[in-house]
C-alpha cells in the first residue's frame, strides 16, 4: 500500500481460469502488481460473474457482482474466442510477452486446442503454465468432475470437520478452492525464481484434492506409521483437542442470539488465570479439575460449567477480560463483526477501498502480510467484460482496429 | 545470496541454494517446510528442550519422546536441525552466526521479544541489507490484540472460517472449528509466497526486507462467501451441514450410504446437464430405486431444463437421496463420476491412501527414517513440477541432529568450542 514498488511489476499473466481456485491464484499475483489478462468468452462467461449479483444494478449485467470483483481486482479483461484460429493467434502473440498461463479445465482441453505446454513453450521457452484441477491432470481418475466441496470430501477435509458420533459438518465454503489458489501462486512464485537462473519455464500440474490431503498431514502418517485409521470412535473431536491433549478448549455460549467464545487453557498457569477470571468457584478446586489429566477425563462436566459461567457475559468483553490475563480466548466472529468491529483488522487497513464501474465504491478483503519496502494494491474492482480488449489486444499485441473487430465480434457472438 | 545459487543444483528443486534460517515452532515448521521441500536449505534452531511443536503428537505407537512425534515428523521435512537457546548468551551469538549465513529468517516468537534481546530483525538489517526476515504471528506485529495469547482453535474463531463452519439441524450446536490447524496452515502458505516475492524482488534490488504476516489475516481472507455477502448485502451467512453456509437455508448436499459413510452431492444429486439424466435413471432402475422419476413431471423438467427445474428438484433429490442410501460411498462416487457427475466420498485423508489414482500420480512418497531402520509412507507434495520438481529430501531432524555438521563442519567451530556451550545448556 502506498508509495511502495509492486514487487511484481513486469509479470505477465495470461489467466484462463475461472469460479475461485485460479482467479484465487491470480489475485495474488496481481495484488502484488503483475498484470493479470483474463481471457474469457462471452458465449459462456465465469459463472461467479453472475453469481450473488448486487442490487440495483442493470438487468442481465455481467459485470455486476461483488463476489466476482473481490476476486478479480486489479486485473485487465480481454475476449476471444479460443475455438477460433482467429483466437488462437492472438493467444500466441499474448504468449510471447508472457511469463505465466494458468487454466483450471478439464484435462485435455487445452490440448485439443492447440495449447498444450510443448506448443507453449515452442512460443515462448520461458513460459510457466500451471495446470489446476480436481484430481490433477495425470492418473486413472484426472477425468473426474469435482467442486471445491467434491475436492473436500475427497481429500478427508471435511470429514475432519464436525462433532464425533455425527455426520460432517464440513467446511461451510469451498475452503479448497481457496487453499488451491494459494499453492499455484506459490507454485508460480518459486516457477519465476528458479527461471531468473534458468530461463526455463515448465509446466506444473496441481491437483486440488492434493492440496487437500497435504493439510491432513500427521493424520495420515498416523496410519501408516501406527496402523491407525482417523475414521475411529470419538473423531472428529469437534472443537476439542486430540493433539495436543488439553482442556478446557472448546466453544462456550455468550449473551446474545447464537454466540459462542472459544477458550482454551494450555498449561495449568492459564487454567489458574482462568480461574481467577471466573471468580475461584468451588469447582474447579475439586480433584476433578485440578490436573489437566482429571479435566480430560472430566471433560463434560467441566465445559457445561465453564458454558454455565459463560452464558451471561457479551462476547467480545470476555474476550478481552480474558486475554487481560494471559488466557487463550478467542469471539467465533461473525463478518459483520470482522468488518464493523475489528479493531485490529481496521488498524492493519485489512479492508481497503476501491471502485468498480457497476459497482460504485466498496471495500475488498487485503492480504494477510505487510512488506517493509514492497507493496501490494487494490487499485480497482474486477474488469468489466471485454474492458481491454483495446488496451491488450490493440495497444499490447499490435492488432489493427479491423483485425480487433473481429477478433472480439466473434468472442461475443454464442 | 549463497555462490550456490548462482548455479542451480539439479535434482534439488527450484529453490537450490536458498538458506533459510527458522527459529522453530509451530507456527513457522509449515512455512519452512514448503521451502525445504522445493530445494531450499532450511536449518530449524531449536531450544536445546526442543521446539514444542515435538510435543504435539500422535507419537510413533504412542511411545511419547522428542523423536517421535508424527506431528513434528510431517511438518519439518527435508530440513535440518540445530539447537541454540536464545535467552542464552552464547547461544544468542550462534543465532548470529546463523543468521549471517542466511537468504532468509523465518520466526515466530511475541512481537518485539526478539528485538528486546537483541537477536531480531533489528539487530541484523543494517549488517545484512539482502536479508528476508518473515514474522508469521497471530496478529501481526502492530495494532490493539498483538499481544494476545492465541490457539489455532482461538485464531479459526477470531479470523471467520468456524462462523462458516457447523450445523443446521443440531439444535443448540456450536460453530466447528475443521481440526488440523488450518489457521497455521493458511498463515504458513501466505507467509512462504511473502518471503518468495522478497526473494524475487532481491534479485533486481538487492536488497532484502521484513515481512509481517498475520493468522487471524490469513484466515480473514480465507472465508469466500461471507465476505460479498455482508459487504454488498449486509446478510450474515448462516451455518448450514455438509454444505456452503448462505443467507438462507439452501437444500441438502450430504447424504448417509448404505456403509454409514457420507457422499457429498452438490445440488441434490441431481444432474446439471440433462446427458447425465437417463443413465442415471437407468442406474436407479437396475437397483430398483428410481421409484416415479420416468414420470414426464419428472423426466419433462430434466430433458427440457435442469436449471428451472422448480418445485420437482426436492422430490428429485429424496429419490436420488434414499437412492444412495442403498449402495456404498464409493460405489455412489464411482457411479456418479462414471455418468459425469461431481459426486464425492466423505473419505477420511488416510483413506486416499487406498485410491490407485494417487498412487499413479506418485503422490505418496516413501521416506527414510535410517534411526528406525526402516521407511513410512508421507504424503508428497502439493505441485507437480516437470522440469524442476521438489520432493521430500529426508526425514525431520532428530533432535540436535545437525550440530557438528553445522557448527563445526560449515561454521568451522571446534569440538572444544562446543563443549562449554553444550555444558552451560546454551545448545
Amino acid at each position: 500500500m502506498g508509495d511502495k514498488r509492486l514487487p511484481l511489476t513486469g509479470v505477465r499473466v495470461v489467466d484462463f481460469s475461472w469460479i475461485v481456485a485460479g482467479p484465487q491464484a491470480t489475485r495474488i499475483l496481481a495484488d502484488f502488481g503483475a498484470d493479470v489478462i483474463r481471457v474469457e468468452y462471452a458465449g459462456r462467461v465465469d459463472s461467479i460473474r453472475i453469481g450473488l449479483i448486487s442490487p440495483g444494478t442493470p438487468p442481465g449485467s455481467l459485470n455486476a457482482s461483488g463476489f466476482f470483483s473481490n476476486l478479480n481486482r486489479n486485473k485487465r479483461s480481454i475476449t476471444l474466442n479460443l475455438n477460433d484460429p482467429r483466437g488462437l493467434l492472438a493467444i500466441r502473440r499474448l504468449l510471447g510477452v508472457s511469463d505465466i498461463v494458468i487454466e483450471n479445465f478439464s484435462a485435455g482441453v487445452m490440448e485439443a486446442k492447440g495449447l498444450s505446454y510443448e506448443a507453449m513453450a515452442a512460443v515462448n521457452p520461458g513460459i510457466i503454465y500451471l495446470s489446476l484441477s480436481g484430481f490433477g491432470h495425470s492418473g486413472r481418475d484426472r477425468d473426474n468432475i469435482t467442486w471445491g466441496p467434491t475436492a473436500q470430501a475427497v481429500s478427508g477435509l471435511t470429514y475432519m470437520s464436525g462433532l464425533p458420533e455425527q455426520p460432517s459438518a464440513g467446511w461451510g465454503y469451498s475452503y479448497l478452492d481457496h487453499t488451491a489458489g494459494y499453492y499455484a501462486a506459490l507454485a508460480a512464485l518459486f516457477a519465476l525464481y528458479h527461471r531468473t537462473f534458468s530461463g526455463q519455464g515448465q509446466y506444473i500440474d496441481i491437483s486440488q484434492i492434493e492440496t487437500g490431503m497435504i493439510l491432513a498431514g500427521p493424520a495420515i502418517l498416523d496410519r501408516t506409521v501406527n496402523g491407525r485409521p482417523y475414521r475411529r470412535t470419538g473423531n472428529p473431536p469437534g472443537n476439542r483437542s486430540s493433539y495436543p491433549e488439553i482442556a478446557p478448549h472448546n466453544t462456550y455460549p455468550c449473551r446474545g442470539e447464537d454466540r459462542w467464545l472459544t477458550i482454551v487453557a494450555e498449561n495449568e498457569q492459564e487454567w489458574a488465570a482462568l480461574v481467577a477470571v471466573m471468580g475461584e468457584p468451588a469447582w474447579a478446586k475439586t480433584p476433578e479439575f485440578s490436573t489437566n489429566n482429571a479435566r480430560l477425563a472430566h471433560q463434560d462436566e467441566l465445559d457445561a460449567l465453564i458454558g454455565a459461567w459463560t452464558r451471561d457475559f457479551d462476547p467480545h468483553e470476555l474476550m478481552l477480560l480474558l486475554q487481560s490475563k494471559g488466557v487463550p480466548a478467542g469471539v467465533v466472529q461473525t463478518i459483520e463483526d470482522r468488518m464493523e468491529h475489528d479493531p485490529q483488522l481496521a488498524q492493519r487497513g485489512f479492508y481497503p477501498t476501491a471502485s468498480h464501474a457497476e459497482l460504485g465504491e466498496h471495500r475488498f478483503e487485503g492480504v494477510p502480510f505487510q512488506m517493509s519496502r514492497s507493496g501490494w494494491r487494490v487499485e480497482q474492482g474486477a474488469p468489466l467484460l471485454g474492458e481491454h480488449n483495446q488496451t491488450v489486444l490493440g495497444d499490447l499485441l499490435g492488432f489493427t482496429e479491423d483485425e480487433m473487430l473481429e477478433l472480439t465480434m466473434e468472442a461475443s457472438a454464442v | 545470496m549463497n555462490d550456490a545459487a548462482q548455479e542451480q543444483v539439479p535434482g534439488i528443486g527450484p529453490l537450490a541454494g536458498v538458506r533459510v534460517i527458522e527459529l522453530a515452532s509451530e507456527r513457522t515448521q509449515y512455512c519452512a517446510k514448503l521451502l525445504a521441500d522445493m530445494g531450499a536449505d532450511v536449518i530449524a534452531v531449536e531450544p536445546p528442550g526442543g521446539s514444542p511443536a515435538r510435543r504435539i503428537g500422535p507419537f510413533v505407537n504412542d511411545v511419547p519422546d522428542l523423536n517421535r512425534s508424527l506431528h513434528f515428523w510431517y511438518y519439518n521435512t527435508s530440513k535440518r536441525g540445530v539447537t541454540a537457546d536464545l535467552a542464552h548468551a552464547d547461544g544468542r551469538a550462534l543465532w548470529a552466526r546463523l543468521v549471517a549465513g542466511a537468504d532468509a529468517v523465518l520466526e515466530a516468537v511475541a512481537p518485539g521479544s526478539l528485538d528486546a534481546g537483541g537477536s531480531g530483525y533489528s539487530a541484523f538489517a543494517e549488517r545484512q541489507p539482502a536479508l528476508v526476515w518473515a514474522a508469521i504471528t497471530p496478529f501481526g506485529q502492530t495494532g490493539p490484540y498483538r499481544d494476545f495469547a492465541m490457539t489455532d482453535l482461538t485464531s479459526m474463531a477470531m479470523g471467520g472460517p468456524m462462523a462458516s463452519c457447523g450445523y443446521d439441524d443440531l439444535p443448540g450446536s456450536p460453530p466447528i472449528r475443521p481440526e488440523a490447524f488450518h489457521s497455521l496452515h493458511m498463515g504458513a502458505v501466505y507467509a512462504a509466497c511473502g518471503v518468495m516475492i522478497a526473494l524475487l524482488d532481491r534479485l533486481t534490488s538487492g536488497l532484502g526486507q521484513y515481512i509481517d504476516a498475520s493468522i487471524h489475516e490469513a484466515c480473514a481472507a480465507t472465508t469466500e462467501g461471507s465476505f460479498p455477502n455482508w459487504e454488498y448485502f449486509r446478510r450474515v451467512v448462516q451455518r448450514q451441514t455438509g454444505r456452503h453456509a448462505a443467507a438462507a437455508i439452501t437444500p441438502r448436499w450430504q447424504f448417509r450410504c448404505a456403509d454409514g459413510h457420507d457422499i457429498n452431492m452438490i445440488g441434490g444429486g441431481i444432474p446439471r446437464n440433462p446427458r447425465s439424466w437417463r443413465p442415471l435413471l437407468d442406474w436407479m432402475e437396475r437397483l430398483g430405486r428410481v421409484e416415479d422419476l420416468r414420470s414426464p413431471e419428472y423426466d419433462g423438467v430434466m430433458m427440457e431444463n435442469p436449471y428451472s427445474r422448480g418445485p420437482a428438484s426436492a422430490h428429485i433429490a429424496a429419490v436420488i437421496g434414499r437412492f444412495v442410501e442403498s449402495i456404498t460411498a464409493e460405489e455412489a462416487y464411482r457411479g456418479g463420476q462414471a455418468l459425469h457427475m461431481p459426486w464425492g466420498p466423505v473419505r477420511s485423508p488416510d483413506e486416499n491412501l487406498d485410491d490407485p489414482h494417487w498412487h499413479d500420480r506418485g503422490f505418496f512418497v516413501e521416506v527414510e527414517h535410517p534411526e528406525l531402520g526402516r521407511s513410512y509412507t508421507y504424503p508428497g507434495l502439493p505441485y507437480l513440477f516437470h522440469g524442476t520438481p521438489g520432493r521430500v529430501r529426508s526425514r525431520a531432524p532428530l533432535l540436535g541432529e545437525h550440530t557438528y555438521e553445522i557448527y563445526v563442519q560449515e561454521l568451522g567451530m571446534t569440538p572444544a568450542e562446543l563443549r562449554p556451550l553444550f555444558e552451560s545448556g546454551a545448545i
